[in-house]
């Protein structure tokens, strides 16, 4: 009994050592996830959405001719997984690219990354990711989280605050509007965007109340609401992912915190939609999404949905969320990218990171604003859509251009921070 | 003033979950002298197989008492594969032996149901909270404040009065001489996980409704050690009173401390105040003076 | 008990001292010598595919070992049973991390700073053991761990310098020498000196009156006292060089991974360690080297086994993986019911099986 398990050790290991060795017409792509760790509630949608479209690309071509052959690793949020696994991927399997995932390690291999020419596609959108003065090899497939928190934070002033009849008596007395930030302190991803967002808020004229530290496991934020209360907000921003959000909002609505909420892109899905309930109907709750919504109707959806439906039927098709979708604009951005490069003959790292840097006003449907990277700034784009939670369903409230508003300080002063 | 109060109510409603795992583990430690660190695993486990039996159209009682019945059994079988073979072993081979089975518990819940976050659908409580007064109070802290105080009277007059607790205090007080009198350990000891796996499945059932099951959820299982410190090790009204003064301590500290830090006291106080008891009090509040000094 | 090989036989007390007291034992050990400091750095060249893998598990199997080392003090030499080792490594790792940032100091006075720094942080988390015991000492170092990871640094360790979370370290800020660390054979050679010479420092600790009163106060503390060794002035003492281990760990991590974050260092990590210690053997010096390798290497074997056949069976494999957690838990469970002793044990039997052949005993 023994003796066979270590002879199907033995033999898992030759298969691997074997299996390491790639046919010709491959490309090889390695991809970081989490599927175990404290992000996976987001992170193993995001995994299936992956391989889907990976699959998907395969069928239609490939890399002009050659297939995709994907090496998809769960690392459970653990940064020191992520740095041997990235080693691996590197050294063994000898990937020309990968798709990362999230803030805390993307960040700590970034020199690395950087050292080693390997472009690095990451769903981590930190702003500190977005400078290629920087980091020439991190790439975003969204817009960064600064600047989409920018974006939310201009949208509820725009159209709740200067058009809400409900502020009326507020605005006439020609008060302020109070801001104040919900995130989990320690976490790199959650507090990234909160100096770019209070920028945003003085700017716009808001009056900016203290921090609250929700972690990102919080089952009750009664505490942080109460200590809220005392300012007394009209705006909270959240920074975590969906269920602390899930859990500080409905707090927020028991306690009569009276503010309207926005949410960071990945607490805002429609996981939000069935932990918050009907609690949330009584103010308004928008956010950030970086696409379209899983089965919105935009170009494309309908291959996500049939790949969804073909690979993965024992997931049930409402337990599908938006993750899903990113995956996929995750994996169609690397796949032109690494097609462009092919065509130029120069399918490797640099030239990977280069044909990304080719892109302008390139979509791939699916409801993400165009993308346009170039060698000076990585931030995809400047154009943002906002949605809102209402009843249950997500709906489009504006697509808001940083750049078109604010020329100036989107080429100079934002970028990175 | 009225915020103060609410803090403490809130605080009183989040400590009742702590309780009632609390109360497992007390049970364990008071009658086979365990350091159990697994206990989130396990109030894990008891709240998926509630979400489990409830999914499958149970209505939530019955699923509840399924779940009873269940994680009995599942305590039984831990004590028997794992626990029974520890005993007379050095005390930390046998807190190992929990922690291995808590990261073994942990793969299994993944495994098996995924790690996606699960909620109760159709919800059990109605999500509109009571308010009395200015005072706001969740409907499912409520009910776990009365399961709380339902399991403590229940246990309290167990071990007071019948002919199986009165076994199993013998048993933990001194085992030979339990022996002697005709006390099976090993029921004993069988009964005492059984129990705790039964408690803290409630808690952790009660538990998966204010906010939908996530493996993360477990880690609530670490909270359990500064409320034992504090209730003393073997004393149920002690785990009681321990959860409960450590969610006030968490939203206490959490508001007013916050203010001169960045942030995450609420996570960390119940810790510091454990070092603080541990240094000046260590059997708690009733815990049986046994220290020995040092 | 290890015997030693029929026919050899000491004429003077330092051949009985010696560390290594027969040829065969001093072959083995120039043999192991080649093998980690030739043979490992020139696996890339020999197997280009998977050698610098081989370098960087190695890389990882030296910081286990610098991790148990300081929680074998603890709990195997010296009795006190502690679950928040991690902190300790943690404090190393950013005392290193900030001395070079901040202050420009070279790598070696950071890391010596850090053991330091560390250690006299472990001393404070061991006071408690001049008054309490068991249970309630284990309580304490799992509270170390908590307040320190999860508040002290990350609240304000971290945000030192301003710059957010995680402290990346620009390449060529690591120097030991005239040498500059930037790769992984670097680390690994940085590493293997580290290792082997805290391995000697202990194994001599061990030797001294110092080591004599820590295994008397574990085998019982009170009988130590009355014998005259003072049992909290050794207490402290061996949380202190338990932390200084701990902090040299850290110094190990900087340059291996050119990053550190509080994530680094969370409380698994410290019950992971002591799960090594358990598997290794608990009281032994080899056991931490024995319990390291095994270890790392189940976890890199299911890695390698899981990679590959993710393309033929994805999603029977993305299921698999969380068995990864599993079997870490399911390796302390049966070696806690089948081998208490650990692996150092059953090499040692091994060994006697050897050297008493043909006889049984």
């Amino acid at each position: 009994m023994k003796r066979a398990a270590l002879w199907g050790l033995v033999l898992a290991l030759v298969a691997g050592v074997m299996a390491g060795a790639a046919s010709a017409a491959e490309v090889r792509l390695g991809s970081l996830n989490d599927l175990t760790g404290p992000t996976s509630d987001v992170g193993k949608d995001v995994a299936l959405g992956i391989r889907e479209a990976v699959a998907y690309v395969n069928d239609t071509g490939g890399i002009n001719g050659k297939k995709i052959r994907l090496s998809l690793y769960d690392y459970g949020y653990r940064v020191p997984e992520a740095i041997t696994t990235y080693k691996r991927f590197r050294d063994f399997d000898k990937v020309p690219a990968i798709l990362g995932w999230g803030t805390g390690d993307t960040e700590a291999l970034s020199p690395t990354v950087n050292k080693d020419k390997m472009p690095y596609l990451s769903h981590s959108f930190s702003a500190a990711l977005s400078d290629p003065k920087k980091t020439p090899y991190n790439f975003v497939y969204g817009t960064d989280y600064s600047s989409n928190a920018r974006a939310a934070i201009t949208v509820w002033y725009d159209e709740v605050w200067l058009k809400d009849p409900k502020y009326k008596t507020l605005r006439d007395a020609g008060r302020k509007p109070k801001f104040a930030a919900f995130y989990a302190n320690a976490v790199p991803y959650s507090s990234a965007p909160i100096k770019a967002v209070k920028d945003q808020a003085v700017l716009l004229g808001f009056e900016v109340g203290p921090d609250q530290d929700v972690p990102l496991t919080a089952l009750d934020t009664k505490s942080q609401v109460l200590a809220a209360k005392t300012f007394g907000p009209n705006l909270v921003w959240h920074g975590n992912t969906t269920m602390s959000v899930a859990t500080a909002i409905k707090d927020a609505a028991a306690l009569d915190l009276g503010a309207d909420h926005i949410v960071n892109n990945w607490g805002f899905d429609e996981n939000l939609v069935k932990l918050v309930g009907p609690a949330a109907d009584n103010f308004n709750v928008m956010g950030i999404a970086v696409n379209a919504f899983y089965g919105e109707r935009v170009p494309l959806m309908d291959k996500v949905v049939e790949y969804a439906r073909k690979m993965n039927p024992g997931v049930p098709q409402e337990n599908r969320m938006i993750r899903t979708v990113q995956g996929w604009v995750q994996v169609l951005m690397m796949a032109e990218g690494m097609r462009r490069a092919d065509r130029a003959g120069k399918l490797t790292g640099e030239g990977i990171k280069e044909a990304l840097e080719t892109l302008r006003e390139w979509t791939p449907g699916l409801g993400r604003p165009p993308v346009t990277v170039t060698a000076t700034d990585h931030r995809p784009g400047s154009v943002i859509p906002i949605y809102a939670m209402k009843r249950g369903k997500f709906e489009l409230v504006k697509q808001v251009d940083l750049r078109g508003r604010w020329p100036e300080k989107w080429d100079r002063e934002w970028l990175g921070w | 003033m009225d915020i103060f109060l609410q803090l403490i109510i809130s605080g009183v409603m989040v400590g009742s979950i702590y309780a009632l795992v609390a109360l497992g583990w007390t049970i364990i430690y008071k009658c086979s002298g365990v350091l159990n660190l697994a206990m989130g695993e396990l109030t894990l486990v008891g709240a998926y197989i509630c979400l489990s039996f409830y999914s499958w159209g149970l209505p939530f009682i019955p699923a509840l008492l399924a779940t009873l019945v269940a994680t009995f059994f599942l305590g039984l079988l831990i004590e028997h594969l794992l626990l029974r073979p520890m005993i007379g072993q050095p005390i930390l081979a046998v807190i190992m032996i929990t922690v291995g089975l808590a990261f073994f518990l942990r793969a299994i819940v993944a495994l098996v149901w995924g790690t996606d976050t699960v909620i109760f659908t159709p919800p059990v409580f109605s999500a509109e909270p009571v308010r009395i007064g200015t005072m706001v109070f969740s409907r499912v802290f409520i009910w776990s404040c009365v399961a709380a105080l339902v399991l403590l009277v229940v246990f309290v007059s167990f071990f007071q009065f019948t002919r199986w607790g009165l076994s199993m205090q013998a048993t933990a007080d001194d085992e030979m001489a339990a022996l002697s009198l005709g006390v099976s350990a090993k029921r004993v000891y069988a009964l005492a996980w059984a129990i705790a796996c039964m408690a803290s499945a409630v808690g952790g059932a009660l538990l998966g409704n204010i906010n939908g099951l996530n493996i993360s959820v477990g880690a609530l299982g670490l909270l359990v050690l500064p409320a034992v410190v504090l209730g003393g090790l073997n004393s149920i009204p002690g785990a009681i009173v321990g959860g409960i003064v450590i969610g006030i301590l968490q939203n206490l500290s959490d508001a007013y401390i916050s203010r001169v830090t960045p942030g995450g006291v609420k996570e960390i106080a119940p810790f510091a105040f454990m070092v603080i008891i541990l240094l000046f009090r260590p059997y708690g509040l009733w815990g049986w003076v046994k220290i020995e000094r040092v | 008990m290890s015997y030693l090989p029929a026919g050899l036989y000491h004429e003077r007390y330092a051949q009985e001292h010696a560390w290594w007291q027969s040829g065969f034992v001093r072959a083995k050990m120039v043999l192991l010598a080649v093998v980690l400091l030739a043979g490992i750095p020139l696996a890339p060249t020999i197997i280009p595919d998977l050698g610098p893998y081989l370098i960087s598990v190695a890389n990882i199997t030296g910081y286990t070992i610098l991790s148990a080392l300081g929680v074998q003090l603890l709990i195997g030499y010296c009795g006190q049973i502690t679950l928040g080792h991690s902190a300790f490594i943690a404090v190393g790792a950013y005392v290193t991390a900030i001395g070079i940032l901040q202050y420009n100091l070279p790598y070696v006075v950071s890391a010596a700073f850090g053991a330091i720094v560390a250690g006299l942080w472990s001393v404070l988390f061991g006071l408690p053991s001049a008054r309490v015991k068991g249970f309630y000492l284990i309580m304490t170092t799992m509270a170390a761990q908590f307040i320190t990871v999860d508040f002290i640094i990350t609240q304000y360790i971290s945000r030192v310098g301003d710059r957010g979370h995680s402290f990346a370290l620009p390449p060529g800020t690591v120097r030991v020498g005239p040498w500059e660390i930037d790769n992984d054979l670097k680390a690994y050679f940085l590493t293997i000196i580290l290792v082997v010479l805290c391995m000697a420092g202990m194994a001599n600790l061990m030797r001294t009156r110092v080591g004599r009163a820590w295994i008397a106060i574990r085998d019982n503390d009170i009988a130590a006292e009355t014998m005259g060794v003072n049992i909290v002035y050794y207490k402290l003492l061996a949380y202190f060089t338990a932390g200084a281990l701990g902090g040299i760990a850290g110094a190990m991590w900087i340059p291996s991974q050119y990053a550190v974050s509080p994530e680094h260092f969370p409380l698994s990590w410290s019950l992971w360690i002591v799960g090594v210690i358990l598997i290794g053997g608990i009281g032994s010096l080899h056991g931490v080297v024995f319990g390291s390798i095994f270890v790392t290497g189940i976890l890199e074997l299911l890695k390698a086994a899981v990679l590959p056949l993710s393309d033929v069976f994805p999603a029977l494999t993305e299921r698999f993986i969380y068995t990864k957690e599993a079997a870490f838990g399911l390796a302390i469970v049966l070696f806690l019911l089948y081998e208490p002793r650990g692996l150092a044990y059953r090499w040692q039997q091994i060994k006697n099986y050897f050297n008493l052949w043909p006889f049984p005993y």
